[in-house]
């Protein structure tokens, strides 16, 4: 972070003396409100993120003002602050005890932030920094992290990293099912190409077999107690990958030999994260992977339209683990377009926790649960401001959404690995 | 789960009801046409069905539990019904295009060539059943199905041109281009309709398969391709060579080239840049060498003397119009017109006295607004040319605002800024365009932090700029800048001089006065200079310097009305979000 540590000598002529609306006198702590008073919900994310990268501490007031955050009162913070345009208050000690009495009466919790997570994004090296929801906010919010890909994930590369987020990758190996609609395209010829090109070099017969090998290392990681964050395609395609030991669930054109008409009974769901019991699409002209997928967006028989997801509202002393991942200033929320849009409730295990569905409809949106030490969490759809997201689109320039709910869920994700760890009842 | 689309594919279905329901009221079709229109669509279904018993082959009826179904997503449930009406009426041709929709809609793809046989036996030369067939796999995304019906189409019909606009669109689609170039002249050659849909088609592939189509209609003979390849170079790019291409087919009887002509004209007005706007001077001028009617001739003429003035051919522009001015045959309409555009033309050329005496000579042919709109345009010439007692004699009788808005830009060239300030006032805010008018008060806010009320060196300096010396304008600018106080009018000077050398390009001169002219006493001027500080920055790719100078702009200056746009820029230049 540029200009991070400077203190109020360098600030200027005005400098933090100024009136203004995120620049203040010096004061123990700021308060940053995630309620509808912020000016910018995404930015807060990465200001307290950037606290905890200093060495500092922060502490997380679930549902309190929107799931507000208690960062400390330095020169550094404030001049952050003022630079990203994030609304801050300035609290004495007296405030805030006031604020922690208000938090043990109510379904409130305050939880401490001690460590940033090292986060990993999972990309082919030639992805566009703006095709891929977690890469803009992370970006957008002003937080670091490092892009790896198969090369290093079976590597054992994993093992440096707190938090991994995958996005719109097909572990299948059947490049999103695109590869019969989209043939010659320009994109997919590069990816089949650069796909086969690293399963080669990594000594395995095809690209479905290497990239259920990352999946496995994958689930590893989680088990070992890494924090795993997928959206879109990643997320059902990794549990298909992981239950298909037994089975050959990708279409000739991937690996040589055709699906194996029997690969739903063969599906070993013991070994996935959150799914099972799933009927798979046999058929290799329809993009479609399972019906694990509630909308089906690219099967024009089957798709569903979009409507508008709930967050469930949890207990936030009980079930603090959930309640971080659903603090947000809207609990209901616009749904969006994603390879995989949705999760049917009859695949998911009992284990998999729902944190937001549609009402009356049998999908869920958003879920979480654990496995081993660590945790995974599912979020359907590929850009919560774009619902409609065509390949070609134009990037979302999210400066132009700074109050995002849907991107806001993505970055509570972030923030909960840097949670203190406790006793959790979930 | 019901349907998004109730009646996507039956927008007859309302027109029907009214006819249906009074004239049928006992009828149970007209029964279900009413169930239909009510929403009521599984009674509907019921109704149908009930026909159906009876009356297998009834077509109506079947169309009818077509469309009761499929808003309740049981399309499916047709398919007895369909059977039947099969085996009952063979030789029903609606029917098989219920069966179509129904198979696809069961995912009974492999059942489609059959009923497609059966089709093709009741319909025998048609191409329909092979269309519907791939419409149903194109739904899909299953082109190899799609290209297959189309193949056994041309087999069977022994038409190897058969469905060629649907074949050519499935080539586009794979981008196939010498393919789907190829068929698409077998579309137009059979139906020249197709040309705009082969244009637009063909239109939008990439620039690296452009040559490739240019080539394979090269190849091709007739006048189809020829015309096919004007259409394409026109949209991509080089509508002079397109319009040379064109030359070479005016051959023909005379309403024909006129056709083409006019048909390119319409291709060449998709842009106003400079080849478009040749090409359609050119384009024009050969129109009015083919037109008989002398008004419309002079008309041609006329906009094609505006096409080249816009295009910067002056010398062509003035040759259309002395052709006009010579022939007497056309009207006084065009004249005018032609009058007012050629004064135009000399003023930008900046023969003043010529333009001032076309307008004495041709005062009586013009309207009252445009002479009066002429004159100021001749005024405000002479008045950048430093005759300031020429111009204002020019508008001494002119009482409108925009007069007086142009005087008081007269005023500001003779440096007495008192003056200006109160004539712009008295003008208002809306006196002439809304660029003027938005100029002025760009201007009004430049010298209200200046004590003097006259400072010509200023007056000169924004004389040049309007004479479109920049450079000189900007040297200008800054040598009063300096030599006035700090916070009054230096640090706006110098900015509005840096913004002048940014405009040009000249980027060293400009980040130095935008440095210059952030002034603590002069704090809005600063903020912006940063500003424009920082844009100079991000678009010269200095990202970490720009970062730093919005940063400063940021935290010094907290409460400026820029800073949102600073913050958006830092986000820019941080790759933060995308670059617009």
């Amino acid at each position: 972070m540029a200009g991070a540590g400077l203190g109020l000598g360098l600030l200027g002529p005005r400098g933090l003396l100024s009136a203004g609306p995120s620049v203040h006198r010096a004061a123990p702590y700021l308060l940053i409100p995630m309620d509808d008073s912020q000016a910018d919900h995404l930015k807060a994310y990465g200001l307290t993120f950037r606290v905890l990268e200093r060495g500092g501490r922060a502490e997380w007031f679930l549902n309190f003002r929107g799931g507000a955050f208690l960062v400390p009162g330095d020169g550094a913070t404030t001049r952050d602050a003022a630079l990203a345009g994030v609304t801050s208050e300035p609290v004495s000690e007296g405030q805030v005890t006031d604020i922690k009495a208000q938090i043990q009466q109510q379904n409130m919790d305050a939880v401490p932030l001690e460590k940033p997570p090292k986060i990993a994004v999972y990309a082919p090296p030639n992805a566009s920094p703006w095709d891929d929801a977690v890469t803009m906010v992370l970006n957008y919010a002003g937080i670091n992290f490092e892009k790896i890909w198969d090369e290093e994930v079976v590597g054992k590369g994993l093992t440096k990293y707190d938090w991994l987020h995958l996005h719109h990758e097909d572990f299948t190996g059947q490049y999103s099912k695109f590869y019969l609609n989209y043939s010659g395209a320009p994109w997919l010829v590069d990816m089949v190409q650069r796909n086969t090109a690293m399963a080669r070099q990594l000594g395995f017969p095809n690209v479905p077999a290497q990239k259920r090998a990352v999946a496995e290392e994958i689930r590893g990681f989680v088990n070992r107690g890494g924090f795993l964050f997928a959206m879109c395609t990643a997320t059902e395609t990794l549990d298909l990958a992981l239950a298909s030991g037994r089975a050959d669930i990708a279409a000739s054109y991937a690996d040589g030999s055709p699906m194996d008409p029997d690969a739903t009974r063969k599906m070993d769901w013991s070994q996935a994260l959150a799914f099972q019991g799933a009927q798979l699409e046999l058929s290799p002209n329809i993009p479609s992977f399972s019906d694990i997928d509630g909308h089906q967006v690219n099967s024009l028989d089957r798709r569903q339209p979009l409507g508008a997801f709930k967050l469930f509202n949890f207990s936030a002393k009980i079930d603090p683990v959930p309640a971080m991942l659903v603090q947000c200033h809207r609990d209901v929320i616009p749904d969006f377009y994603g390879l995989t849009t949705s999760f049917t409730k009859s695949t998911l295990k009992p284990s998999a926790t729902i944190l937001a569905d549609e009402p009356g409809a049998p999908w869920a949106k958003y879920i979480h649960g654990e496995l081993g030490q660590g945790t995974w969490t599912f979020y359907g759809g590929h850009d919560p401001e774009d619902p409609q997201h065509q390949i070609g689109d134009p990037p979302t320039d999210l400066s132009l959404h700074p109050h995002s709910p849907g991107y806001r869920l993505i970055l509570n994700n972030v923030l909960f690995p840097a949670a203190k760890k406790r006793e959790l009842k979930t | 789960m019901s349907s998004r689309f109730p009646f996507p594919r039956f927008p007859f279905l309302g027109l029907l009801c009214c006819w249906a329901v009074p004239a049928m009221a006992q009828d149970p079709l007209s029964r279900a046409f009413d169930l239909e229109r009510r929403g009521s669509y599984a009674q509907a279904a019921e109704i149908y069905r009930g026909v159906l018993r009876d009356k297998p082959g009834e077509v109506t009826a079947l169309l009818g539990l077509e469309r009761a179904l499929t808003p309740l997503n049981r399309l499916v449930e047709v398919l007895p019904a369909l059977q039947a009406a099969i085996r009952a009426t063979p030789g029903a041709i609606p029917v098989y295009g219920v069966g179509l929709r129904v198979y696809a809609a069961a995912n009974l793809m492999d059942s489609l060539p059959g009923l497609v046989d059966a089709w093709a036996r009741a319909a025998p030369g048609d191409e329909t059943p092979y269309r519907e067939w791939a419409s149903a796999a194109l739904q899909r995304r299953d082109r190899p199905t799609a290209r297959r019906a189309f193949q056994l189409a041309r087999e069977r019909l022994n038409r190897p041109d058969a469905l060629a606009a649907e074949m050519a669109q499935l080539a586009a689609a794979e981008e196939d281009w010498p393919v789907a170039t190829r068929e698409w002249l077998r579309a137009v050659r059979q139906l020249p309709g197709y040309r705009s849909s082969a244009t637009a088609t063909l239109g939008q592939a990439p620039a690296r398969a452009r040559p490739e189509i240019l080539a394979a209609l090269e190849k091709e003979s007739g006048p189809e391709a020829a015309r096919l390849s004007v259409d394409l170079r026109t949209r991509w790019g080089d509508p002079l060579g397109a319009f040379d291409a064109l030359t070479r087919l005016l051959t023909g009887p005379a309403p024909q080239q006129i056709d083409l002509l006019q048909g390119f004209l319409e291709q060449a007005r998709i842009e106003s840049t400079t080849p478009y706007l040749q090409a359609q001077a050119r384009a024009l001028e050969a129109l009015a060498e083919r037109w008989i009617n002398a008004p419309q001739r002079a008309r041609y003429r006329l906009d094609a003397a505006r096409a080249y003035a816009d295009a910067g051919e002056r010398p062509a522009a003035r040759r259309m119009l002395t052709l006009i001015a010579n022939d007497s045959t056309s009207g006084p309409a065009v004249a005018a017109g032609a009058t007012g555009t050629l004064i135009d033309l000399l003023v930008k050329e900046g023969k003043v006295e010529e333009a001032g005496r076309q307008l004495d000579r041709y005062r009586g042919a013009l309207l009252v607004d445009e002479y009066l709109r002429l004159r100021r345009a001749v005024a405000a010439r002479w008045a950048q040319g430093g005759d300031l007692a020429r111009a204002e004699e020019m508008l001494a009788a002119d009482s409108s605002v925009e007069a007086l808005a142009l005087t008081g830009r007269f005023r500001l060239y003779a440096g007495d800024l008192k003056a200006a300030s109160e004539q712009w006032k008295t003008a208002g805010a809306f006196a002439g365009t809304r660029e003027e008018s938005t100029e002025r008060a760009q201007l009004l806010a430049l010298i209200q932090p200046i004590q003097e009320d006259t400072l010509p060196a200023l007056g000169e300096a924004l004389r040049l700029l309007d004479a479109g010396d920049s450079l000189k304008a900007a040297a200008a600018f800054e040598r009063v800048g300096v030599g006035l106080p700090p916070d009054g009018g230096r640090a706006d000077l110098l900015l509005f001089a840096g913004r002048i050398y940014a405009g040009a390009g000249v980027a060293a001169e400009a980040e130095r006065l935008f440095r210059a002219a952030v002034q603590p006493d002069a704090p809005g001027t600063a903020a912006a200079a940063l500003l424009e500080l920082g844009r100079l920055l991000v678009a010269t790719e200095r990202g970490d310097q720009a970062v730093a100078v919005l940063e400063q702009m940021i935290l010094d200056y907290p409460g400026s009305a820029l800073v949102p746009q600073a913050r958006r820029l830092l986000d820019q230049a941080r790759n933060a979000v995308p670059r617009t």
